[in-house]
């Protein structure tokens, strides 16, 4: 775990202390404890998705199906909740997770047998996945409402701090440990850096996508489950805007995109900084325009320094 | 001296250091035109270092370079270049996903900005077909050929630059003796014509056939200079090596014909390009595998290994029949079949990752074995003599003799019962060499059967007890003992076997 604490992961947390320390001169409330608390409950949706990415990213591929596996998962778990009958609505969130699982299975079957690029195939996943819940609601937002569970898991809290927050973080830290007491870790990373290599050695690479795959699935289904929750609905579109923010979080926590370096604890730190950074670009008065320019160059910025810190080390 | 004439490329009091180790340390060193200059020393010898500096890839902490007697700094590939001093690298440095004709316009005299100009190709295209490689397709990807067709492009590529000072460096390290005579003939002719060579080779009949000058480096020093001829063998390595070293191969050890077979293949076959082939491994026993490139026995260790898909046939190892399907089924225990691939960089480490990890790659999937324990790599690492600066350090850190070691270690951390290399000195120094026959030997004696798959037959004569010899697919003839001599070898690669028959009669 401590080895995955590099400057590049701590990078995001001090843009996080930076983003504060500016924001309250403008606005003295951000430095208010329901704000922040507020903060890390969002944070948490997009933190789960990005966890799952992660994961993907390190293999060397990515997961571009993540928005759609977030949207299926919540309509279909809102609809077993909404039939009435008690047993779905036990079920809702087992069969959220089985069915990102499954979908996962779906990428890493094209990845791994099939050999099509993972940028190419999961686009495609996430298309006909959007597709499948088009022809299913007639394009209409789906009928359904969340269980209490689900509730419970994205707007509730414990000691003042969100469940949504500590699911996230929980993951995050079992993931962490998997990733470093596992050989399935030491896997993933190899194949980042040379899948050849890794393959020669003796590793069955494939099962090694189909698992990483697996989580990620899992992880954005659980984000759907969730934001489901936290709007007690499901509706169309609902993870479209997640996708790019999820890979920009990954990226700001020190992981390359270009697979094997990089880790979980990054993440949770980019994912905040990205919840954090849109939330006061949103509450200064400004124009939409100026906004995502403002986001932009701020991201860019984190970006290029980490690539100039790298250049003057080598 | 005579002649007046400033040498063609003079370095003076050149030094160059990558933090506190010295890659080379106030070298003086002259290149005149017309001649070939041997570049010897053993891996870290600073060598690549010295080419380096005059492809302007580095540039010197200390020291003068002149060209034609005036002073030059070479602030970039492209500076040299523009002086005729052109490098082929050990490192290949072509573009994979590009094609062949692709890559030989890239940075072409006239290339750049505008217009390519495809002028140089038909010099390129002449220059291939005398290396032998007139079935390489300038319309193939670099990535769809073999290794050593990448180092005959990469040759046909310096050789259109029109090179003033051409620096080999392990031009031939993948090529077979018959390619490489060829390449010679041709090197020849440019000398002739008053280019100037500077020839970088691990294997020293390379060097004498080629040579005019040699020089040879040691610890970022040059040690000596002369005439090709006025040392032998034995005295150069004394040199490079800076101690003697008594034998360069181990001695081969009497192999009782009733010793147990480890390893036995039946009939081994895939798609066209392995037909039949049966061979057996006593214990004690190193068996050879040679021939010229492409001729099968590449992929019959690959298929060995289970990385080949619908090979027929029947392998055994202990008497005990064995499938293999992936290499995670070749390594299991109750199978126990190592593979050291060909190219280290790519196939056999992870460079990005530490030693250690490196290391441990190959026992992790062992269930009986704890890949974290350091008693596992200790014995071979101590025995190889691994130099390193610390297991947490990136592998790519190492020099290229020391990496293959890595590879080693891994492999034989999971106790091998066979253990298949493929050409694994290629572009190692002499001391590692010798490091690695003693091990082989020592593994093979306590019965672990080997299988090497080689292109310098020095080491199928010197090392192996039986060398079979592949020519389209199938084995052409198998050597051993008397048998087994330079003439034979290639008579056999180029399968003239009935010429070897008559030779045993």
């Amino acid at each position: 775990m401590l080895r995955q604490i590099s400057i590049d992961s701590l990078m995001p947390y001090f843009g996080v202390v930076v983003l504060i320390i500016v924001g309250s001169f403008f606005f003295p409330q951000i430095l208010s404890a329901d704000y922040l608390t507020q903060q890390l409950q969002i944070a948490a949706f997009l933190g789960l998705l990005a966890t799952g990415a992660t994961i993907v990213i390190l293999l060397g591929h990515i997961d571009l199906s993540v928005p759609w596996i977030l949207t299926g998962a919540a309509i279909l778990s809102t609809a077993l909740v909404g039939s009435g009958n008690p047993v779905l609505n036990v079920l809702a969130v087992p069969a959220a997770l089985a069915f990102g699982a499954c979908i996962g299975v779906v990428n890493g079957i094209g990845v791994a047998i099939l050999r099509i690029p993972s940028m190419v195939w999961t686009l495609a996943v996430n298309s006909m996945l959007l597709g499948v819940a088009v022809l299913n609601t007639g394009g209409f937002n789906p009928k359904g409402e969340s269980s209490t569970l689900m509730v419970t898991m994205a707007s509730g809290d414990v000691l003042g701090l969100p469940i949504s927050f500590l699911i996230w973080i929980a993951i995050s830290i079992a993931l962490a440990l998997f990733l470093v007491r596992t050989p399935f870790g030491r896997y993933l990373r190899s194949i980042g850096f040379n899948e050849k290599a890794t393959f020669l050695s003796g590793v069955s690479t494939p099962s090694v996508v189909f698992a990483a795959f697996a989580i990620a699935g899992m992880c954005s289904a659980l984000g759907g489950v969730m934001l489901a929750g936290y709007a007690n609905q499901a509706y169309q579109s609902m993870g479209d805007p997640f996708l790019l923010p999820t890979i920009a979080a990954v990226v700001i926590g020190g992981t390359s995109i270009l697979g094997g370096r990089g880790g979980l604890f990054g993440t949770i730190g980019g994912a905040l900084f990205i919840t954090l950074l849109t939330s006061i670009l949103s509450v200064m008065q400004i124009d939409d325009a100026w906004r995502n320019i403002i986001f932009g160059v701020i991201i860019l910025a984190m970006l290029l320094f980490q690539t100039l810190r790298k250049g003057a080390t080598v | 001296m005579f002649d007046t004439k400033p040498p063609l490329l003079e370095m003076q009091g050149i030094s160059m250091h990558f933090g506190p180790t010295k890659a080379l340390d106030s070298v003086d060193f002259t290149c005149e035109p017309g001649e070939v200059h041997a570049v010897l020393g053993e891996n870290g010898a600073g060598k690549s270092t010295l080419m380096k500096l005059i492809a302007g890839v580095l540039q010197p902490n200390h020291g003068v370079l002149r060209v034609d007697g005036k002073e030059v700094s070479l602030g970039s590939p492209k500076a040299a270049l523009r002086l005729g001093l052109v490098c082929m690298f050990q490192e290949l440095s072509l573009v994979p996903d590009l094609t062949v004709r692709e890559n030989l316009l890239l940075g072409a005299p006239g290339a750049g900005l505008g217009w390519l100009n495809s002028e140089g190709l038909s010099k390129a295209q002449e220059v291939l077909n005398r290396i032998g490689g007139e079935n390489i397709k300038m319309a193939a990807r670099v990535a769809d050929l073999t290794l050593p067709q990448r180092q005959q492009v990469e040759i046909a590529k310096a050789i259109m630059k029109k090179p003033r000072l051409l620096i080999l460096d392990e031009a031939t390290s993948a090529l077979n003796a018959s390619v490489v005579e060829k390449v010679f003939e041709l090197v020849r002719e440019e000398r002739d014509a008053g280019t100037a060579v500077l020839f970088i080779s691990h294997r020293f009949h390379e060097i004498e056939a080629l040579a005019d000058r040699v020089s040879i480096f040691r610890n970022g020093q040059r040690v000596a200079t002369f005439m090709n001829g006025e040392h032998d063998y034995g005295e150069i390595i004394d040199l490079m090596v800076g101690q003697k070293i008594e034998e360069l191969f181990p001695q081969k050890m009497p192999v009782l014909n009733d010793a147990e077979v480890v390893l036995e293949v039946l009939n081994f076959s895939w798609d066209t390009q392995v037909k039949d082939v049966s061979l057996s491994v006593r214990r004690g026993q190193i068996v050879g595998l040679g021939g010229l490139d492409g001729q099968g026995q590449a992929a019959f260790l690959m298929g060995l290994f289970g990385l080949l898909r619908k090979t027929d046939g029947m392998t055994s190892i202990a008497g005990t029949r064995i499938e293999i399907a992936s290499p995670k089924a070749a390594k299991h225990q109750n199978v126990a079949l190592a593979f050291i691939p060909e190219d280290r960089k790519t196939e056999g480490l992870i460079l990005d990752q530490s030693i250690q990890e490196n290391l441990e790659l190959a026992a992790l999937g062992r269930s009986d074995l704890d890949a974290g324990d350091a008693a596992l790599y200790a014995s071979s690492l101590e025995q190889l003599a691994l130099k390193h600066g610390g297991f947490g350090l990136p592998v790519s850190s190492l020099s290229g003799g020391n990496q293959q070691k890595v590879v080693l270690s891994k492999w034989l951390a999971l106790k091998p019962r066979c253990l298949l290399l493929a050409d694994p000195t290629r572009g190692i120094d002499v001391k590692t060499k010798t490091q690695i026959y003693a091990i082989l030997r020592q593994l093979a004696d306590q019965g672990t059967a080997i299988v090497l798959l080689s292109t310098d037959y020095e080491e199928l004569i010197q090392l192996c007890d039986e060398t079979h010899v592949f020519f389209d697919g199938a084995v052409v003839a198998s050597l051993s003992g008397d048998e087994l001599t330079p003439q034979n070898i290639i008579a056999a690669t180029l399968n003239m076997s009935a010429q070897v028959e008559a030779d045993r009669a």
